[in-house]
């Protein structure tokens, strides 16, 4: 089994903060791995330093054997990484489809030249990319929303519409934060089968931060858990669910005698 | 009741104060002479036996009666006589106000004492026109009476016009005269055909080379003004509404292209007397270097901070422009003279020659615009503007983004520079002051950001209109001011704001290609 994501020992500080302290991890390629741990523990901290906004202070990011560290975020989503944001963070004003269009921004070639003069590859390639952002539309259940602006779309169909760019960019590993946040059970059971979905039908492997238990121990095939920026524990969902440090950073201490 | 009354006050206080501040700053009687010269009235012919401008002067307090008693129905609708009570008591309260100051500023007036040393626009021929060039007592009670009974009839139209929804039916019956109109097949199958945007291209361009021919020289001159601030607006439109960069210091681009132009062909400070089709490429290009080499030091500023950056940047090139230091490289203060102009097959350019230069260069910039708003870079812009993290999350080089976007606004300010400069043959610092900037800016925001037709049109009322209302010079600022803080109530995205193209629905036929979109509209 090929690793997709190793971190190794990374550390990130903010002043006397550890915010993400010696973590190391490894995804397995085609994998869907869960992030949890309590409110600050240093998830999305460690999310920003895979994505390249945050640089580690110490230990390395690698990516099918390539290191990340010192890459530019743009870099990064170059060498194959697209995420979501744990709050909606469409490009408001632009309609569904023109979102996903920026999210193929990596895999388009045009140059400003070229956009000018309308030259015949430039042409092609714009025909392309509607034609994909349609399927993608269509993939994620938003077909016929394609030219509403995206803030005016539900919540739901902005949550789907930001995978469908970030899978724009033909991503290997996604990073999903938080995708079910603000959901119902049965969106988020909907949630639980789509990512499914994404791994067995496009074969991308996921790595996902989440609070919602039900969704974690139903789609994960591991777990890390974070508390105070360390990795506590890691296994599978049943480990996790008996693990006496996991329920002990989430549920806190029994009571001294 | 009782919010209705306290709202009639509001009312009645607000257009009170209004009207005062109107009347302090000598806006009453200007307005006045205008209505009056519209109306093309003899300044002595006597109307319903009061003088012109007296007449003039009443149909304008008039007017701002009648709004004042018509806004009340719109807040109250509980039948003819609230309503009607409602607008009578604001005229009641806008009269009161109206008439103690007109009782005050007559009596000072009569008694000699000259109130213009202190407010330098209350002069006696407005004192006088405020109290309807009767005695301070009548004037007063004539003030106090006549707003009160505007303030009733507004109300009493209102109401009319409310409960029988006339504007509602007319604009129904407008709708379906035109959806009958556009039912005709013939012309259904017109208005669908890529033909329509054809001819209605044409029909535009034949105007444009049609109408410097007629109009007069006055014309194109102002018509030229605005065109070539068209082409800023179009520029700063890239910077400020694509991309969302907020420049403030535009107006450096515009000076470094006149200057090139100005320094290169005129035979003084340097003698270099080149062919202007030689320089013109090369003003785009110094503007363009500039802008570039700017927008290094400030890449990573957001908002306000670029902002100032680029305000100073804009002060420190006309200060350069008029320092003595540099006089010798410059012209200095004094700006430079004979600047030369373009010249094709032996004919030089008069003012129809420069109008077409300039409508030609504003078409290139519209089709620049359109072209790259609809690739992969104008996508980028937007993003940009709307998240500059997640764009860079996207795959999209921001730095480089950025760079294109002011290259390319720099670009366009430079040609506005050259054209402006070989026009006027003459530039000098106080061409390039702050206030190019701020125009341009305030064309790109009231046209609606991000939309070529809005710079267009923001370019017409903000450098075209003040042309045509040349009475009101004075109050251009005040005017500006209006403008702007009416279109964020009233529509806060501009005049015409940017729509989005449609890229899912393939419905129609003709321009639903996105491919196609860019060289049309």
């Amino acid at each position: 089994m090929k690793a997709a994501l190793e971190a190794r020992g990374v550390t990130k500080q903010f002043g006397g903060l550890l915010a993400v302290n010696h973590v190391d991890l490894l995804v397995p390629e085609s994998s869907i791995f869960s992030v949890i741990g309590p409110n600050g523990a240093g998830k999305t901290t460690f999310y920003n330093c895979i994505t390249g906004f945050y640089t580690p202070e110490k230990g390395d990011v690698l990516f099918y054997g390539e290191s990340l560290v010192g890459l530019q975020p743009d870099q990064i989503t170059y060498c194959g990484i697209a995420r979501t944001y744990q709050n909606i963070r469409l490009f408001s004003t632009m309609s569904a489809i023109e979102n996903i269009m920026v999210g193929e921004h990596s895999r388009l070639n045009a140059n400003w030249a070229e956009a000018i003069l309308r030259t015949p590859r430039m042409v092609r390639e714009e025909k392309q990319a509607v034609e994909e952002a349609r399927r993608l539309l269509n993939f994620v259940g938003l077909a016929g929303l394609g030219d509403q602006a995206a803030r005016n779309l539900p919540y739901g169909a902005q949550r789907r519409l930001e995978i469908a760019r970030a899978l724009a960019s033909k991503p290997k590993l996604l990073l999903l934060d938080e995708p079910t946040a603000g959901m119902n059970p049965n969106e988020t059971a909907e949630m639980v089968g789509f990512v499914h979905r994404l791994r067995d039908e496009l074969g991308i492997t996921i790595l996902l931060i989440e609070h919602d238990m039900r969704m974690v121990m139903g789609v994960s095939d591991r777990i890390a858990v974070l508390d105070y920026g360390e990795k506590i524990a890691e296994g599978s969902p049943s480990e996790i669910q008996n693990n006496p440090r996991v329920i002990e950073a989430y549920l806190g201490k029994p009571m001294a005698e | 009741m009782k919010t209705q009354i306290k709202s009639s006050l509001r009312a009645g206080i607000t257009f009170g104060i209004v009207t005062l501040f109107l009347y302090l700053i000598g806006f009453t009687i200007t307005v006045s002479q205008i209505i009056q010269n519209l109306l093309k009235l003899e300044p002595d012919s006597l109307v319903l036996g009061v003088d012109a401008l007296t007449f003039s002067f009443a149909l304008f307090m008039g007017g701002l009666g009648f709004w004042a008693g018509a806004r009340q129905v719109s807040v109250s609708r509980k039948g003819l006589g609230s309503a009607l009570v409602a607008a009578t008591l604001s005229g009641l309260v806008h009269g009161l106000i109206v008439a103690l100051v007109a009782y005050i500023t007559g009596t000072l007036n009569a008694s000699g004492i000259k109130m213009n040393t202190y407010l330098s626009q209350l002069l006696p021929a407005s004192v006088q026109l405020f109290i309807f060039n009767q005695t301070p007592a009548v004037g007063a009670l004539s003030q106090l009476g006549f707003l009160t009974f505007m303030g009733f009839l507004g109300g009493a139209v209102s109401y009319g016009i409310t409960v029988s929804n006339l504007f509602g039916r007319l604009a129904g019956a407008w709708r379906s005269l035109w959806g009958r109109v556009n039912d005709v097949p013939v012309i259904a199958k017109f208005r669908a055909s890529p033909a329509f945007n054809y001819t209605v291209c044409g029909l535009i361009l034949l105007l444009m080379i049609l109408l410097p021919l007629r109009v007069g020289q006055y014309w194109n001159y102002t018509l030229g003004t605005v065109g070539i601030y068209v082409l800023l607006g179009l520029g700063l439109n890239i910077v400020v509404g694509l991309a969302g960069l907020l420049n403030l210091g535009y107006v450096a681009f515009f000076a470094i292209g006149a200057y090139t132009v100005a320094l290169l062909t005129a035979p003084a400070p340097h003698g270099l007397v080149w062919n202007f089709w030689l320089v013109l490429p090369l003003g785009i290009l110094a503007a363009t270097l500039v802008g570039i080499l700017l927008v290094v030091p400030v890449l990573r500023m957001r908002g306000d901070y670029l902002a100032i950056v680029t305000l100073g940047f804009g002060e420190i090139i006309r200060i350069l422009s008029k320092s003595d230091a540099l006089t010798f490289l410059t012209g200095g203060p004094k700006g430079v003279n004979n600047v030369g102009g373009p010249e094709l097959f032996g004919w030089v350019f008069d003012d129809v020659g420069y109008l077409y230069l300039i409508f030609l260069s504003v078409l290139l910039a519209i089709f620049v615009t359109r072209r790259l708003q609809n690739s992969r870079i104008g996508r980028a812009w937007e993003s940009m503007r709307e998240d500059e993290t997640v764009s860079r999350a996207m795959g999209i080089n921001v730095l480089k983004h950025k760079v294109l976007a002011f290259a390319i606004g720099a670009a366009f300010a430079g040609l506005g520079g050259v054209l402006f400069a070989a026009r006027n043959q003459f530039t000098g610092p106080e061409d390039h002051n702050l206030m190019v900037s701020i125009n341009v800016l305030s064309a790109v925001i009231v046209g609606g950001m991000g939309s070529v037709p809005g710079v267009i049109a923001g370019a017409f009322v903000l450098k075209g209109l003040p042309e045509i209302l040349r009475e009101l010079e004075n109050y251009r600022v005040l005017a500006f001011a209006t403008l702007l803080v009416v279109m964020m109530l009233v529509r806060p995205a501009g005049i015409l704001p940017a729509s989005r193209g449609k890229f899912e629905i393939q419905g129609g036929g003709s321009t639903s290609e996105p491919g196609k979109e860019g060289s049309q509209k």
